[in-house]
């Protein structure tokens, strides 16, 4: 029966060439396919190919395409390691991850898929294949010391008077983050404003924590990076490192080579309620759990105690470790906008009715779920703790 | 004729031919590989009916896709051509509780339909391991079953009605919303478990049942699985007919605990999971039956404490096949001679057997399944990164099939054939696979539906 149908091996083989000659067009760096690819085999060949991963997999939810699912970045990958050489629509696949974790949580096999695909992204650039948004990120970080290219002071949300406040040494640092530095330098002022009654100081010439570098796989120039800080840190003698930033909190915590406690705004906030003596609000809202603070590193129940401190608490469809992502980590906000905010628009679709607000722990999925455009104001946590100090 | 041109005049940017896609789609979760050469997401039976035809005239292989989670190799386009994912064409089309049934389209999740089916106190009872992520289509092609089939039996009892995409693109419908119908050829059973082969569903019609009041579970653990098994087969012909009846290994057991470290299992022997489910009363009374009969062989026997705890295990349960790895990272579970099955009675035999050829080519196994209707999941694992255990692996897989139909067995009970069991077809089968060669030569005459597959 075999023998009547056309093996279509060779046509296969011929689109396949063309593809990648086309693809050899797109690829930004240097020397493609010269560099060996290096990953773990056992971190990639723990995947069973089971597809437990692509049924909760945010990105291909609303791609569509086996690619853009975890277990087709680990066959990706896997095709690497086994000779194929990298081209640009492997980048594609890995690119589009947004290394929220979820995949990780429910693998049965007990595969860790971004991590995994953070290596293959360190392998891909050194074989010169990157985006031109992977490009730009990487540059903005190295020359301005942030993730947006922002030329001005780091420190331009304080006012002389306040600069002339900071304490020149703590054993508390708060590590303030490219966001909430230029993005949202209103939850910087309240949240500094918070942590100065503790005696907790900013470092004198903070950096990009480097989360923008590592996730989207330039490992050796975030340890750059990570070294201007760390300097810092060391230098002032600080134990503390306090964040208000998912994607910063993850970084300092589990990439920097140098351990010292790091711990989330919301757990700071959880560890000092009474002190705090925060007024109970006549308020509901619901709470997004951000994939890094928790799926990542389970900073669950913090943020929820520091919630029903103030405010009624009512849970989304998804929490905890089952709480889908916003879209905006992994580098896919800046690489792939469109399907970015398609994730936020399905987190949305989680809201329970009748809330006030969307509260979260994370700049990043403010922003991204504030750009979803729900009719539900979204906010920091600190917004929250902020209302209920007035 | 430009194929790719004439299939992105039917799909538009649902077709792709990129390298790192069409090797996404080059593998399931099995063994077998296959590149595509073309992938295509279709949205309707019409484009279905259109790529098929286009495929036909053009002697292209045709190879239907849901989510990829088949162990057998059915999705894998062995020998190139289209392969046709039909996720997207997953919507609920009508629940008609009335008539007690549902109409989708083949790419719905099980689970999802399920979830969708709760509401209105009604289940699709077919339940694999994958539920989370198999499709209905994919379980009508490979009939699947899964734990609970012991009580209602496989996929093949809950369709009614097909629409299928034959090979030159002709659409028909193979049965309707009756119950029962006298008239003619059952096209639809003829479907079911065809792997694709013989046409492309695109719509079923499938039956539903009412969600049980009540469920319970008894644990209990024994000396070793051999004695299991006699538990098993003692408790059915007592009258007892579990809702499903599972066997865990203690290597089962280990991984689990190390999966869920929450769990509470016994510590010692090889356990048996009987799960009862109806009316309140019944259920207990029924519990209280296998506790009575399987103590006497039993280490320990109790009922589970709460419906958390039942959850639990079983949602453990469903993921233990591939949590291998938790309890050594260096072994990976591969997908091989994992499905025999064999009457019931000759449970015990088969896992004696299986030990044996586990001990004889030194390979650690898992076995686990459906005990209850004599379907045994044997789980082989191996460093992925030597040759030698790779060869032994293949070996004690092609004896295990052997052995299921030396004992009056099959080499597949809910995953299939696909291109991994095909060599075993003609064993297992002699003159009648003849009859189904003749059928395929009928519907298909140009062999493009899912070619080398079945043993066809």
């Amino acid at each position: 029966m075999n023998g009547v149908v056309k093996i279509m091996k060779n046509e296969g083989k011929k689109v396949i060439e063309q593809a990648r000659d086309q693809d050899k067009t797109k690829i930004t760096g240097k020397e493609s396919g010269k560099h060996s690819f290096e990953v773990d085999p056992r971190s990639v060949y723990k995947c069973v190919q089971c597809g437990t991963c692509r049924s909760v997999c945010p990105v291909f939810d609303v791609v569509g395409w086996e690619s853009a699912n975890t277990r087709g970045r680990m066959l990706i990958i896997k095709s690497l390691l086994e000779g194929r050489a990298p081209s640009e629509d492997v980048l594609q696949s890995l690119a589009s991850c947004t290394t929220c974790g979820i995949c990780a949580s429910r693998c049965p096999a007990g595969a860790n898929p971004p991590e995994v695909v953070e290596a293959a992204r360190t392998q891909l650039i050194k074989c010169g294949i990157t985006t031109e948004a992977q490009e730009k990120l990487k540059s903005a970080v190295l020359t301005y010391g942030n993730s947006f290219g922002e030329t001005k002071d780091r420190k331009h949300w304080l006012s002389e008077t306040e600069l002339s406040k900071i304490l020149e040494k703590s054993d508390y640092v708060y590590f303030v983050g490219c966001f909430d530095s230029y993005r949202y330098p209103e939850f910087a002022k309240k949240t500094f404003g918070v942590l100065q009654r503790f005696g907790v100081t900013l470092l004198p010439d903070e950096q990009c924590c480097a989360s923008p570098l590592l996730r989207t796989g330039f490992k050796e120039d975030a340890e750059k990076v990570m070294q201007r800080n760390l300097e810092q840190i060391r230098k002032m003698g600080a134990h503390t490192i306090i964040t208000s930033c998912a994607g910063c909190y993850t970084t300092l915590k589990n990439n920097y080579p140098e351990k010292f406690r790091v711990i989330s705004l919301p757990e700071f906030l959880a560890e000092h309620l009474e002190e705090l003596n925060l007024k109970k609000l006549d308020l509901t809202v619901t709470y997004h759990d951000p994939c890094h603070l928790g799926r990542h590193n389970e900073v669950y129940d913090a943020p929820r105690k520091v919630i029903e401190a103030i405010s009624t608490l009512k849970e989304m469809k998804n929490i905890k470790e089952n709480a889908r992502c916003c879209g905006g980590g992994g580098g896919v906000r800046i690489g792939y906008p469109d399907i970015s905010l398609e994730l936020a628009k399905n987190r949305l679709q989680d809201v329970p009715e009748d809330v006030d607000y969307i509260v979260t722990s994370c700049p990043l999925c403010v922003r991204n779920l504030r750009d979803a455009g729900g009719h539900i104001e979204v906010i920091d946590i600190v917004e929250l703790v902020a209302m209920a100090m007035e | 004729m430009d194929i790719t041109a004439e299939l992105r005049k039917i799909v538009g940017g649902r077709l792709s031919v990129s390298p790192s896609e069409l090797y996404c789609y080059s593998s399931d979760a099995s063994q077998v590989k296959g590149m595509p050469d073309y992938v295509v997401r279709p949205k309707s039976t019409n484009e279905v009916s259109r790529i098929v035809r286009l495929a036909y005239e053009n002697d292209i292989p045709v190879t239907a896709r849901g989510a990829g989670t088949g162990l057998a190799g059915g999705a894998v386009p062995v020998a190139g051509g289209i392969v046709l994912d039909m996720s997207g064409m997953n919507r609920i089309l009508e629940v008609d509780i009335d008539n007690i049934q549902v109409v989708v389209e083949p790419g719905i999740i099980q689970d999802s339909l399920n979830d969708a089916l709760k509401p209105y106190g009604f289940f699709f009872p077919p339940n694999p391991g994958s539920s989370a992520m198999c499709t209905i289509g994919g379980m009508i092609a490979y009939n699947a079953s899964g734990m609970r089939c012991v009580k209602y039996g496989t996929t093949r009892n809950y369709v009614r009605d097909l629409e299928v995409v034959l090979a030159d693109g002709t659409v028909i419908n193979t049965g309707s919303k009756m119950l029962k119908s006298a008239a003619g050829y059952d096209l639809t059973q003829l479907i079911i478990g065809s792997e694709g082969t013989l046409g492309i569903v695109t719509k079923a019609s499938l039956k539903i049942a009412p969600l049980p009041k009540t469920r319970k579970l008894v644990i209990a653990s024994f000396e070793n699985a051999e004695i299991a098994g006699q538990a098993v087969v003692k408790t059915f012909s007592n009258g007892v007919i579990p809702s499903a009846c599972e066997i865990l290994d203690r290597v089962s057991l280990q991984v689990l605990k190390r999966y869920d470290p929450n769990l509470v299992l016994p510590s010692e022997g090889d356990v048996i999971l009987f799960e009862v489910d109806g009316m309140e009363s019944s259920a207990r009374e029924a519990a209280e039956q296998i506790m009575k009969v399987c103590a006497p062989l039993a280490l320990s026997i109790r009922l589970a404490e709460s419906e958390k705890e039942m959850a639990d295990i079983w949602a453990a349960r469903k993921l233990v096949g591939a949590a291998v790895s938790r309890l050594d990272p260096t072994k990976t579970r591969i997908y091989v001679g994992e499905d025999v099955g064999v009457p019931i009675k000759q449970i015990p035999e088969l896992l004696k057997r299986v030990q044996e050829i586990s001990e004889r080519f030194n390979l650690p196994a898992m076995k686990y399944g459906h005990i209850g209707d004599g379907n045994l999941h044997l789980a082989l694992f191996i460093d992925v990164l030597n040759k030698d255990e790779w060869d032994r692996l293949n070996k004690a897989a092609d004896l295990v099939h052997r052995t299921a139909i030396d004992l009056g067995g099959t080499v597949s009970s809910e995953h299939g054939v696909g291109a991994a069991r095909a060599e075993y077809m003609n064993i297992q089968w002699g003159p009648a696979l003849e009859v189904m060669r003749a059928i395929k030569k009928a519907l298909d005459p140009k062999g493009i539906l899912n070619p080398g597959k079945l043993g066809l």
